[in-house]
């Protein structure tokens, strides 16, 4: 410490530490919050098509048009650890050829300070609903969840299931009509 | 460096009392700002007010302790006067010796 660089070395190495440190409080103070929600999910258009896979197989797959409202307040969710919220829609179900299927539907960022009170109606899926068979048609049992991704200054980053979801059936025909 | 320049250089630093106290007294200050940028980070939920009051506490404690002032150097060492070089009384191979001594 007798020389000027080495009491600024010294002083920042420890100003380093200490905001390690303080980066850790943080993570502490935030890590066991219960971060679930209740969201409300309901499907307004549901219609099933037969058309061929071109992105995998060729072969005519199974391809679901989902329109649904989401409503929620995700608001309190947000703290000092918290920068956003990776929000995303995910379709469960079982068919013969796969015990657990899960497709990805929709997804949206929301970042602190923007309004996290979702209230969407009739919105399009932004993904492709597609099967890797023909498992859609018919389908008595589908599960439609909201689920988030929490992104924060420092520690885990969790993957939280919203409470509550809705289940919707898929009609027996295919459609040909455009969608 | 000539013998000019070396002094310079050697009045940037500290005796040895206070260079414990600069230590102490920039670790105290960082420490301080720290714990009170964590508390009003966390009153009003946002971390990077906590790293702004860090970081204030940082430059006030380089602004007190990285510069030489005179409350760290009250306690000079007694140093003993250098021995005059044993023989040859040349300038020229005199000084690199004392130097090196140093």
């Amino acid at each position: 410490m007798h020389s000027v660089f080495g009491r600024g070395n010294a002083m920042a190495a420890y100003a380093l530490s200490v905001l390690a440190g303080l980066t850790f409080c943080c993570f502490l103070s935030t890590v066991f919050l219960d971060y679930r929600t209740p969201a409300t999910i309901n499907t307004r258009q549901v219609v099933v098509k037969s058309i061929p896979d071109y992105s995998a197989s060729r072969e005519k797959n199974d391809l679901g048009f989902v329109t649904f409202d989401l409503k929620t307040d995700l608001t309190h969710l947000f703290n000092w650890n918290v920068k956003q919220l990776f929000l995303y829609i995910t379709a469960e179900y079982q068919t013969p050829s796969n015990e657990f299927n899960q497709v990805v539907l929709w997804d949206k960022i929301v970042l602190r300070g923007e309004n996290a009170v979702i209230d969407l109606k009739n919105i399009h899926a932004k993904y492709y609903f597609w099967d890797d068979g023909n498992g859609l048609r018919g389908h008595k049992n589908v599960t439609l969840t909201l689920s988030w991704n929490i992104i924060p200054n420092a520690g885990l980053l969790p993957n939280v299931g919203a409470i509550g979801s809705h289940s919707f059936a898929f009609p027996a025909e295919y459609t040909t009509a455009r969608v | 460096m000539n013998h000019y320049a070396m002094k310079e250089y050697r009045s940037w630093n500290l005796d040895y009392d206070g260079q414990g106290r600069s230590e102490k007294i920039s670790r105290l200050i960082i420490t301080l700002f720290g714990v009170v940028g964590l508390v009003w980070g966390y009153i009003i939920q946002q971390f990077s007010e906590t790293v702004y009051v860090l970081f204030a506490g940082f430059f006030l404690a380089a602004c007190l302790t990285v510069p030489p002032w005179p409350m760290y150097r009250r306690k000079p060492l007694p140093w003993q006067k250098p021995r005059p070089a044993p023989r040859e009384e040349g300038s020229e191979t005199q000084s690199p010796k004392t130097k090196k001594k140093k």
